[in-house]
């Protein structure tokens, strides 16, 4: 799958190539402005990418059109990040969820009103809340509507971008284990796009670390996290301080100095080379280095990938 | 000499057309020069206000402190006069706030602001606050701190405003720097380089740092005491090796354990506590945590625990915090879920 989108002169993903096979959890981590979330809306057509293709099993999901596009988003669903701005406050919890149903033309009014019912009880909530409005509720509550309403058309897919990151600690993991729960119970496959090193860890089969609109190192989840082999993934790997005093009073922190750089103005050859440790010149500043394999089923794009020492102290 | 700050059974209030929220309710901690207090809570737990009445920035009315005090080095800062309050804020107690975009004034240059609390407090004239400001910026770590003193907010990227709100905190040297979330609207790789400039910074002024956040890692890396607040109320406080490896409340516990981490190899089910964070209008009776607590017994629900020492220096409101046997099943490995939380291992 590559997709690349030209915005007004923004490169916000430039020339980014992953599969995803079914079941599995990918999961996309990078910084604000990496165009992580970019990506994700490329795939359903949130956004349309200027070049490149996305595949969805046979079909070329950027020619799709009329009833067939209609059935790919029947396919593929979205959860948002926000429970606050992504349910419309004026409708209830049956209403928002039974919308897509409506859309697909699915089912009588009492049908959709007894399925929206028991995906109510699917996402832990009570199905007398089917007349309840998105303001009586917490952001967990909200997140499992949002959820609900992505499963409604029994999709093969979801995206979820950054599902989790609005939610306090204790509720985050609810709603973790829900997804979890729920791939398990209806065999889907997840885009999983977020942030946070320690979530993406905990849910993905496969990991793609993004910098400015690059996928700068992908694999499996152990390898990425255990051998990292890009110095932006061991950098960001140890910049998220650990939940365990003694343990983060041991680790050695790679600082990376600066800020992202704009993606108006990437840098040339490696767009890291700016920030990275272990940038050599002129090769770094010059060639753009292609996303090699390292190992079997792990990529990273560094010119001296190898040879970088692995940041041992955040590895068990 | 007293501590630089103690706070003493602070309840802070609010009178609002939907009856009385008690923000914070009984918050009781002292803080020494030098020390990190990391102060950590869900949205709702009062931690964000417990700073501002220290500030005293909270609107009153609606707020009010019902009861409780505030002392700076001994001196009750409720009883001052607003004058003296004002020569304290800003001066003496720094606050650094999340949002550095809200907290900038965006009309006005970054240099001008940094240098306006060295003309307000330290009466030093326009050049040489000026001057000050700059070098400020340069201890931050902005580059071209000359220049760059001259821009306004919008042209400063997030992790450089917040090191201009840091300058502007640390210009008349306080004893109390006050950081409420001063970390989270950033990336990770910009929180690296701030939470390591504010250690360096208290190394060098002997500054006593509250820290409030939500990100249990952030305080595992800076703070030396814990406070944790649920719905209003203190539930636990101590050094932070003793909370994070033998926490006494299960409210404690129970976040520790819902945590994902990034640095260990399990993906079994998290553990996370059950049901939602409490409306501080309807609290619950008793212990506020009973609805959510797997141990709640009968007299969780009646009696309001209060919050006692339980070892040396180590605090929980839990009703059976000082029962050995109890504490022991935070960490005999079982889950801590409940009916309505889908996925725990139970």
């Amino acid at each position: 799958m590559i997709l690349s989108r030209l915005g007004s002169s923004v490169k916000a993903v430039d020339d980014v190539s992953f599969s995803v096979s079914p079941g599995e959890t990918l999961g996309l981590v990078g910084e604000s402005g990496c165009g992580k979330s970019t990506t994700g809306r490329c795939i359903i057509r949130l956004l349309e990418p200027t070049s490149g293709s996305v595949q969805f099993e046979d079909s070329d999901v950027r020619k799709l059109k009329g009833k067939r596009l209609k059935a790919f988003r029947r396919d593929v669903q979205f959860i948002f990040q926000d429970p606050y701005a992504s349910l419309n406050p004026r409708m209830t919890f049956g209403e928002i969820m039974s919308e897509p149903l409506v859309i697909h033309g699915i089912g009588t009014r009492k049908e959709r009103e007894k399925r929206c019912k028991e995906m109510l009880e699917v996402v832990g909530l009570s199905p007398e809340h089917i007349h309840r409005y998105p303001h009586e509720f917490s952001g967990g509550q909200r997140q499992r509507v949002g959820i609900a309403r992505a499963l409604m058309l029994r999709p093969r897919m979801i995206i979820c971008d950054e599902p989790v990151s609005a939610l306090d600690v204790s509720i985050q993991a609810q709603i973790i284990n829900l997804l979890e729960e729920l791939q398990n119970e209806f065999g889907l496959t997840y885009l999983f796009i977020a942030h946070d090193l320690a979530v993406i860890r905990h849910i993905c089969d496969r990991v793609a670390v993004m910098y400015l609109g690059k996928v700068v190192e992908l694999g499996g989840w152990k390898a990425v996290y255990n051998t990292p082999n890009h110095p932006y993934t061991q950098s960001l790997l140890s910049a998220v301080p650990v939940p365990d005093p003694q343990k983060q009073r041991q680790r050695s922190r790679i600082i990376l100095k600066g800020d992202v750089p704009s993606p108006i103005d990437p840098p040339t050859g490696c767009r890291f080379h700016t920030r990275c440790p272990i940038a050599q010149f002129p090769i770094c500043s010059e060639q753009e280095p292609p996303l090699d394999e390292v190992a079997i089923g792990h990529r990273a794009a560094c010119h001296f990938a190898k040879d970088f020492p692995i940041a041992g102290d955040s590895i068990p | 000499m007293p501590p630089v700050l103690e706070v003493d059974d602070l309840h802070m209030h609010f009178f609002t057309r939907d009856g009385v929220v008690k923000a914070v309710d009984g918050v009781t901690f002292t803080l020494q020069a030098g020390e990190t207090l990391g102060v950590v809570g869900e949205s709702g737990s009062g931690k964000s206000v417990t700073a501002l009445s220290i500030m005293r920035l909270v609107p009153e009315p609606p707020g009010k402190v019902v009861s409780g005090d505030i002392r700076f080095k001994g001196q009750s800062i409720l009883a001052m006069e607003e004058k003296e309050q004002r020569a304290l804020r800003g001066n003496r107690i720094a606050m650094i706030f999340q949002d550095p975009m809200t907290s900038l004034n965006p009309v006005y240059r970054i240099g001008k602001q940094i240098a306006e609390p060295l003309r307000v407090h330290k009466d030093m004239s326009k050049a040489d606050a000026w001057a000050a400001a700059v070098k400020l910026l340069d201890q931050v770590g902005i580059p071209q701190a000359e220049e760059r003193a001259r821009h306004y907010p919008h042209e400063f990227s997030g992790g450089m405003r917040q090191r201009a709100m840091i300058a502007m905190a640390l210009a008349c040297g306080p004893d109390i720097l006050i950081a409420d979330e001063p970390t989270t609207a950033l990336d990770v790789t910009i929180q690296a380089q701030i939470l390591e400039l504010m250690v360096e910074i208290q190394k060098n002024t002997d500054s006593a740092i509250i820290m409030i956040t939500h990100d249990l890692g952030v305080v595992a890396d800076m703070a030396d005491h814990i406070l944790v607040m649920y719905g209003g109320k203190p539930v636990e406080y101590g050094r932070a090796d003793e909370v994070f490896y033998g926490p006494l409340h299960p409210y404690t516990w129970g976040l520790l354990e819902s945590l994902p981490r990034h640095d260990v190899d399990d993906k079994g089910a998290l553990c996370p506590i059950k049901g939602q964070p409490p409306s501080l209008i309807t609290l619950p009776s008793g212990c506020a945590f009973h609805p959510r607590c797997a141990y709640a017994q009968s007299t969780c629900k009646s009696k309001v625990p209060p919050l006692v020492e339980i070892a040396d220096g180590h605090l929980s409101s839990c009703h059976f915090a000082g029962d050995p046997q109890f504490v022991a099943q935070f960490t005999d490995g079982a889950c801590y879920v409940g009916e309505d939380a889908p996925g725990g291992r139970s």
